[in-house]
C-alpha cells in the first residue's frame, strides 16, 4: 500500500480512528499489529509469512541470548538470527546477482555453465525489516538493549507500518519504549503530523513525480548519447528525484506515526547542503548510515587501528552499503565512489587541516557545490540500468564527447533548473536550522498558504500513484 | 528538543532512548484548518475554471486499472465472452451499446490507444480461461510496427495488487463521476505547464503529446470527444499532431521495415492460430482511415504486403473497409477516428457484415 494512494487514504482514517477509540491499550496496539500486516499484505499476502518469521525467530534468539551466560552459547545463537535474516535476504535479493555472475565467472574460465532462470519476487521493504530486526539481536547479545517483556510489542517493532518498508530503520531502543504506555496524539501531534504527511506527499507527488521524474526519465531513458546539458540537467533532476522520493516517504512516515502518538527519528537533514561526504553521510539516509557505522564499520574496528586499516574498514562499509541497495554492480560501483570521497577527505584533512580560506561563505558555498556536483557523479551509477549507459552519460557531463542530441524540451530544462535551484536554495537555507524552528518563526497566514497550497498542489497534479523508488531496495 | 534520559521504565527491560518529536510553537489547529479550507476554496476555484470555462464534465479515466477490470472479467465467470482489442480507432470506434442492441450481448472492450494489439492478443492465446469470441482492430502503424506505451497493462492486470485494485474501485466512485478535473490527465498541473507555447530550443526534436480526443465510460466504453467533432480549430491540432507521425521511409531502412512488418504478423498470426484451435472464432477487423493519414498508411504499410498477409498467415477472416460499402463515407474528423454518431453506424455495419458472411464460423 503505497502513502500516495486512495487507499492509504480511507485505511489511515480508519487505523486513526481506531486508534482513537476508548479500548484498552493491549487492544489498540493489536489493531495496530493487525492493521500493519494488512499493509504489507496489500502488495503480496503470502510475504507477511517472512515478516512472521522474522519475528518469532528474532524474539526466540533475542531472549535465549538474554537468559544466557555461555559466551558460546550466545554466539551460536546470534550467529542463528543474523545468518537466517541475511539468508534470507541472500535468497530473495541476491540471488539472481550471484547466479548469472557464477555463469560469468564459470565462461570466462572456458566452461559452459547456464544459470538457471532465477524468477524470483523481491518482497518489498525486506532491506529495511531485515536490518531492523538484525539491529534487535545485536544490539540485545551487545547488551545494548534487553529484549522487549512483550511478544506483541515485538511482533508491533517488527512491522510497524508508517516505517515498515522504507524507515527510517529504527533500532529497539526507538520504538520498543514507546509500546509500553498507552500514546494516543495530542490535537497539536495530530495537527503537525498531518502537516509532516502534506510534505511528504508534497515532495514524492508534486516534486519528485511532477517536477524531477520526467527530466531524468528522458535522459536515462535515452539509448544513445546525450548532450552534455541534459546529461548534467538529467543527473541533477535524478539527484531531486531521489532525495523527495525517499525523503517524501520518510516524512509521511514521521507524520503517521506522529499522528497516532509515536516519534521515529530523522531519516534526513537536508544532505545537499553538506559541506563534504562524511556530512553528507550524516544527513542521507541517516538511519541506514548509522547502522552500516554501529554494526559494521565499529565492530571492523572503524578508526582505531591505524590510517590504513581506517580506509580499508571506509571502503568495505561503502561498498556493502552500495550492495544493500541493489543487486548489481553499478550500486557497488556508486557505494566505492562514496568509499573513496570519504578516504580521500579524511586523508585531506589529515594533511592540510582546515585552511581558513574554507570557513568563509565563499567558501562554505563553494565546498557544498563541489560536494553537490560529486554526488551527482555517484548517482550516475545509482540510477543507470548498466555501465554502458553509465559510461555514456559520464563521457557527456565530463565533457569527453559532446556530440550527444540534446532530448530535453526548452520546458524540462527550465523544469530542471527551477527544481534544482530551489532544492539546493532550500537545502542551504535549512542547513543549520529544524523545520518546527522555521514554522515556529514564519507568520501563521503565510505558514497556511504554504501548507494549503502544498495540498492544492498535491490534488491537481494527479499523481500516478508511482511506487517509492526505495521500495525496490 | 527533548531527550528522555530515564534509563528504565515500568514494564519495559529496553531503556527509553526515543526522542520525542519536537513541535513548533504555533496554533497548529487554527493553521490546519487555515490549510484545508485554502486548500478546498482553491480546489474549487480550479473545478470551476474547468467546468465554466473549459466546458468539462465529469468522466471516468481511461487508466491502467479500468482496463485491468476489464481483463480480469475473463476468469471470473465471463470468459466466453466477445472481446474487443485493438488501438484507439477500435476503442472510439466499436460501440458496445449498439453491439448489445444488435448482437444482444455486450462485449468486453480492451482496445488500447496508442498500441498494437499483438501483446494483448499473446496474453489472451496463453489464457485457456477465455473460450469466447475475438476482435481484433488493425491500425497499420501500430499493429505492423509492433509499437505502443501501454503495454505494461497486461503484466499489470497479473500483478496488481489488491490495494491498488481498491484505490480504483473508490476513484471510479468517490473522484471520476463527480470532478471534471480528475476525468482525464489531461487537466494534469504539469500536462498543462509542459503544453504552454515555450520557446523552442534549438536542435532539439519536438514530438508533442496525442493531445484528448476521448471520453470513456466506467466500462470503457469510449467515443470521439465532442470537442473533437465540433471544434475545427482543436480538430486542426489533431491533425497536426498526427501530421508529425507521417514520416516517410528512408530507402535505407525498407528492408528493415519489411522485416518489422513480417516480425509482428508472424507473432500475430501464431497467437490467432493457438487461440482458433481452442475454438475461439477471432476476425481482424481494419476501421477506416481518411485524407492524409489514409495515404500515410497506404504507403507506408501497403494492404498487399500487410493486411493480406495477415489474412492468409493466420487463417482468420478479416473486416476491410475499403471491401464493405457500408464502412465507407463515415465521418473522422482529424482522419483517424469516427466521429461518436458513425461509430455506432460502423459497429453496425461489422455486426450485420459478420452475419451475413458468417464469419464467426470461418
Amino acid at each position: 500500500m503505497l502513502f500516495n494512494s486512495l487507499t492509504f487514504v480511507v485505511f489511515f482514517v480508519l487505523v486513526l480512528a481506531l486508534h482513537r477509540m476508548p479500548f484498552g491499550w493491549v487492544v489498540k496496539k493489536f489493531n495496530l499489529l493487525l492493521a500493519s500486516y494488512v499493509f504489507y499484505a496489500a502488495w503480496n499476502p503470502p510475504f507477511v509469512l517472512l515478516l512472521w518469521f522474522s519475528t518469532v525467530l528474532d524474539w526466540w534468539a533475542a531472549n535465549a541470548i538474554a537468559r544466557s551466560e555461555n559466551l558460546r552459547r550466545r554466539k551460536a545463537l546470534l550467529m542463528v538470527s543474523v545468518l537466517s535474516n541475511l539468508g534470507l535476504l541472500a535468497y530473495f535479493k541476491y540471488g539472481g546477482f550471484v547466479l548469472s555472475n557464477f555463469s560469468l565467472g564459470m565462461q570466462a574460465l572456458g566452461l559452459d555453465y547456464q544459470a538457471p532462470v532465477w524468477n524470483i519476487v523481491l518482497p518489498v521493504g525486506i532491506s529495511f525489516y531485515t536490518f531492523q530486526t538484525m539491529s534487535y539481536t545485536l544490539d540485545v547479545y551487545l547488551g545494548r538493549a534487553k529484549p522487549a517483556n512483550s511478544f506483541l510489542d515485538f511482533a508491533l517493532f517488527v512491522t510497524f507500518f508508517p516505517q515498515l518498508v522504507a524507515g527510517p530503520i529504527v533500532r529497539p531502543t526507538d520504538l520498543l519504549p514507546q509500546f509500553v504506555r498507552e500514546r494516543v496524539a495530542t490535537i497539536e501531534q495530530l495537527c503537525w503530523g498531518f502537516m509532516l504527511m502534506l510534505l511528504g506527499l508534497f515532495e514524492k507527488i508534486v516534486l519528485a513525480d511532477g517536477v524531477f521524474a520526467p527530466v531524468s526519465e528522458r535522459v536515462f531513458g535515452a539509448a544513445t548519447l546525450v548532450h552534455p546539458l541534459d546529461a548534467w540537467l538529467g543527473t541533477m533532476a535524478f539527484s531531486g528525484q531521489i532525495f523527495c522520493d525517499f525523503a517524501g516517504y520518510t516524512t509521511c512516515a514521521i507524520g503517521a506515526s506522529l499522528m497516532l502518538g509515536f516519534a521515529l527519528p530523522d531519516n534526513f537533514k537536508f544532505p545537499y547542503a553538506a559541506i563534504g561526504f562524511s556530512d553528507f553521510w550524516r544527513r542521507w539516509h541517516i538511519s541506514l548510515s548509522t547502522w552500516l557505522r554501529d554494526y559494521l564499520y565499529v565492530p571492523l574496528g572503524g578508526n582505531r587501528h591505524g590510517e590504513v586499516r581506517t580506509y580499508i574498514n571506509l571502503m568495505l562499509t561503502m561498498l556493502l552499503g552500495g550492495l544493500w541497495h541493489g543487486a548489481a554492480w553499478t550500486f557497488v560501483v556508486w557505494g566505492g565512489l562514496h568509499g573513496i570521497y570519504l578516504v580521500l577527505e579524511r586523508g585531506l584533512r589529515a594533511r592540510f587541516g582546515e585552511l581558513a580560506v574554507w570557513r568563509t561563505a565563499l567558501g562554505q558555498v563553494s565546498l557544498m557545490l563541489l560536494t553537490y556536483s560529486l554526488v551527482c557523479i555517484t548517482w550516475v551509477f545509482f540510477r543507470a540500468t548498466d555501465f554502458a549507459s553509465a559510461w555514456r552519460m559520464l563521457q557527456a557531463m565530463l565533457g569527453l564527447d559532446r556530440s550527444g542530441a540534446a532530448v530535453l524540451s526548452s520546458y524540462l530544462v527550465l523544469s530542471a533548473l527551477v527544481g534544482v535551484g530551489g532544492l539546493l536554495s532550500t537545502h542551504w537555507y535549512m542547513r543549520d536550522r529544524e523545520l518546527h524552528q522555521l514554522a515556529a518563526r514564519t507568520p501563521a497566514w503565510l505558514l497556511g498558504i504554504a501548507l494549503g497550497s502544498m495540498l492544492l498542489l498535491i490534488l491537481i497534479t494527479q499523481g500516478e500513484g508511482s511506487a517509492f523508488i526505495y521500495f525496490q531496495f | 528538543m527533548t531527550i528522555d534520559r530515564v534509563e528504565t521504565n515500568k514494564g519495559s527491560a529496553a531503556p527509553i532512548a526515543y526522542v520525542e518529536r519536537p513541535l513548533p510553537a504555533v496554533n497548529l489547529g487554527a493553521l490546519t484548518l487555515f490549510a484545508l479550507v485554502f486548500a478546498l476554496l482553491g480546489l474549487g476555484i480550479w473545478e470551476g475554471y474547468w467546468r465554466g470555462v473549459e466546458g468539462i464534465q465529469p468522466s471516468y479515466r481511461n487508466s491502467d486499472s479500468a482496463w485491468t477490470v476489464q481483463r480480469r472479467r475473463i476468469s471470473q465467470g465471463e470468459g466466453d465472452a466477445t472481446l474487443v482489442i485493438g488501438s484507439s480507432r477500435m476503442l472510439f470506434g466499436f460501440n458496445l451499446d449498439q453491439w448489445q442492441q444488435k448482437t444482444g450481448a455486450r462485449p468486453i472492450q480492451l482496445a488500447l490507444q496508442g498500441t498494437s494489439p499483438i501483446v494483448v492478443l499473446e496474453d489472451l492465446a496463453k489464457d485457456r480461461s477465455f473460450t469466447g469470441k475475438l476482435l481484433i482492430g488493425v491500425t497499420p502503424g501500430l499493429m505492423f510496427s509492433g509499437r505502443g506505451f501501454r503495454h505494461n497493462v497486461v503484466e499489470l492486470a497479473h500483478k496488481e495488487t489488491r490495494s491498488q485494485r481498491f484505490g480504483h474501485w473508490l476513484s471510479q466512485r468517490l473522484l471520476e463521476p463527480h470532478f471534471a478535473f480528475y476525468g482525464d490527465d489531461e487537466y494534469a498541473l504539469f500536462t498543462i505547464l509542459e503544453r504552454q507555447a515555450w520557446p523552442q530550443r534549438t536542435g532539439f526534436d519536438l514530438r508533442p503529446r496525442v493531445r484528448k480526443i476521448s471520453l470513456s465510460d466506467a466500462d470503457r466504453q469510449t467515443r470521439l470527444w465532442d470537442r473533437v467533432e465540433r471544434d475545427p480549430s482543436y480538430q486542426a491540432l489533431a491533425k497536426q499532431i498526427w501530421s508529425l507521425g507521417w514520416r516517410p521511409i528512408k530507402p535505407e531502412d525498407l528492408e528493415k521495415h519489411h522485416g518489422m512488418i513480417q516480425r509482428e504478423i508472424q507473432r500475430a498470426a501464431a497467437a490467432v492460430k493457438t487461440l482458433r484451435a481452442r475454438g475461439v472464432p477471432t476476425i481482424f477487423v481494419r476501421l477506416p482511415s481518411a485524407g492524409p493519414f489514409y495515404q500515410y498508411e497506404q504507403a507506408t504499410y501497403p494492404r498487399a504486403t500487410s493486411w493480406d498477409v495477415l489474412l492468409q498467415a493466420s487463417g482468420a477472416p478479416g473486416i476491410h473497409f475499403e471491401d464493405h460499402p457500408s464502412l465507407q463515407g463515415l465521418t473522422l474528423p482529424e482522419y483517424s477516428h469516427l466521429n461518436s454518431h458513425d461509430a455506432k453506424v460502423a459497429t453496425e455495419a461489422i455486426a450485420e457484415i459478420i452475419e451475413r458472411e458468417a464469419l464467426w464460423l470461418r
